[in-house]
């Protein structure tokens, strides 16, 4: 595949990826680890895929999408930590693609953000129509925002891509394979920090607690022995 | 009063269209307009002799703000809609409406983001880490989906059986026993995802880098803890990323 042909491919995974985290379906493709490992076998690199993919599932473990929350958005993210790490060095460039993934997680919130005020915006234009109950007019405020977050979510793709491609160029000739190796670590060990957080808070001082030791001492046998 | 139950065809319209319910989220009405949309299959009998006064009211009804979990608004979709061509008063299915927000929202909340969802991804991660690959991916979306499909296709099934009546729908066994399952469930299979995962991570790394692995981790997890109000997940790792390009730079 050609490089102009893999990049097409990953946008229009991301796009996808970004409309199923709220608006279409919902089935978890937007997850870090689907989505990571669909980038990963897109670029011919699924260890790298699967390993990002961990690290940014961690870190969703920080999010609730409760109510009118705002969170980071980690799916078209992590086709962009993918792309970074990938063309950097694959998987001992982890640290270095979750730079890009993180930041484009930061601009996906923001613009989830931007989405729902301008939804809001279009149900104030058409209040009347829909307080009247005009079947048409629902349909289209709902398609027009669907739409908008396709857009949205491919938008986010791109810029998510061009960061990475802009970051390899950047650091790619001004990084070895020790400083690669050191953004690495500090990475996945803020993402097991994040990880570890995030359990520990869904789980609370409930009696699940003792569930959860029991897993860590399970879990800590077969690190051990494995 | 007795009512002629949609066709399934019906049914299955509003549950595709219950897939997209977030479509149009906004902070005005929440996902109003989705519940309208999802709803309006159901509706189409209050069309009659071509009078659609009454299919139109109740559209303008389904339109206004609701919020829920998005895989339980299916309840209050088919209790309305049932509400509806009952011809119940439109303040008693106002009413319906906004008493199922708060307890939609936390049941899924609590069964799916903080119970199905954090249990099939640790399932998953632990899986990758002991070696699975594109399988442990795969299997997570067959666990999830199974059961959030069957979720959403219960949920409006309930609703529309047990029209006004939908609270007892949130009493019953299976639901109430699942929930008893998952907090257990996540609490195991969590715990046996961290030490498994850390092995993942540092077993590759040097000796050095180990020693930066663990100190990240230590001192991200002592900020999370210790001000979870001012320390997210996100600004940790962009913190740690320009960190570790500084110290990158000095190191050169």
């Amino acid at each position: 595949m050609s490089w102009l042909e893999t990049h097409l491919l990953l946008l229009t995974w991301g796009t996808l990826v970004g409309l199923d985290l709220v608006s279409v379906g919902q089935t978890m493709i937007s997850r870090p680890l689907v989505a990571g490992a669909v980038a990963g076998a897109i670029v011919g690199d699924l260890a790298t895929g699967l390993q990002l993919g961990i690290v940014f599932e961690l870190f969703q473990f920080d999010v609730l999408p409760v109510g009118a929350a705002r969170y980071p958005e980690y799916g078209p993210a992590t086709v962009a930590a993918v792309s970074a790490a990938h063309f950097a060095g694959g998987t001992l460039a982890v640290g270095f693609g979750a730079g890009v993934g993180l930041v484009t997680g930061l601009l996906g919130g923001l613009s989830l953000h931007l989405l729902r005020r301008l939804n809001a915006r279009a149900v104030t234009r058409a209040a009347a129509a829909l307080d009247a109950g005009e079947p048409e007019a629902l349909i289209r405020v709902h398609a027009a925002g669907i739409l908008r977050d396709a857009l949205r979510a491919a938008v986010v793709t791109t810029v998510g891509l061009l960061l990475a491609r802009s970051s390899r160029l950047v650091f790619r000739s001004a990084l070895s394979a020790d400083h690669v190796t050191l953004l690495t670590a500090a990475v996945a060990g803020a993402a097991v920090a994040v990880g570890a957080a995030g359990v520990l808070r869904l789980i609370g001082r409930t009696p699940t607690l003792k569930w959860f030791a029991v897993g860590l001492a399970g879990g800590a046998v077969v690190a051990w022995t494995w | 009063m007795d009512v002629v139950t949609p066709s399934r065809g019906r049914f299955a319209t509003t549950l595709l269209r219950l897939l997209t319910v977030q479509g149009s989220w906004n902070y005005d009405r929440m996902i109003g307009v989705g519940f309208g949309v999802s709803e309006e299959p159901l509706l189409r009998d209050l069309v009659q002799n071509g009078d659609g006064s009454a299919y139109r009211a109740a559209l303008a009804r389904g339109a206004l703000f609701f919020n829920s979990h998005p895989y339980l608004a299916g309840l209050a979709v088919g209790a309305t809609a049932r509400l509806e061509l009952e011809r119940a008063p439109a303040q008693q299915i106002e009413r319906l409406r906004t008493a199922l927000c708060g307890p939609l929202g936390s049941l899924g909340d609590r069964l799916v983001w903080a119970g199905l969802l954090p249990f099939a991804a640790a399932v998953a991660m632990s899986a990758i880490a002991l070696g699975a690959g594109w399988q442990a991916v795969a299997l997570f979306l067959l666990m999830y989906n199974a059961g959030h499909l069957t979720l959403r296709w219960w949920a409006l099934r309930a609703g529309w059986r047990y029209g006004a009546g939908v609270a007892s729908a949130l009493r019953n066994s299976t639901i109430q026993r699942l929930l008893g399952l998952s907090g257990p469930a996540l609490g195991l299979a969590a715990g046996f995802m961290l030490p498994v995962l850390i092995r993942g991570f540092a077993a590759p790394l040097p000796p050095w880098a180990r020693l930066v692995f663990a100190g990240t981790a230590a001192l991200a997890l002592a900020g999370l803890r210790l001000v979870p109000d001012r320390v997210s997940g996100l600004r940790i790792g962009l913190a740690v990323v320009a960190l570790g390009l500084v110290g990158v730079w000095i190191w050169r």
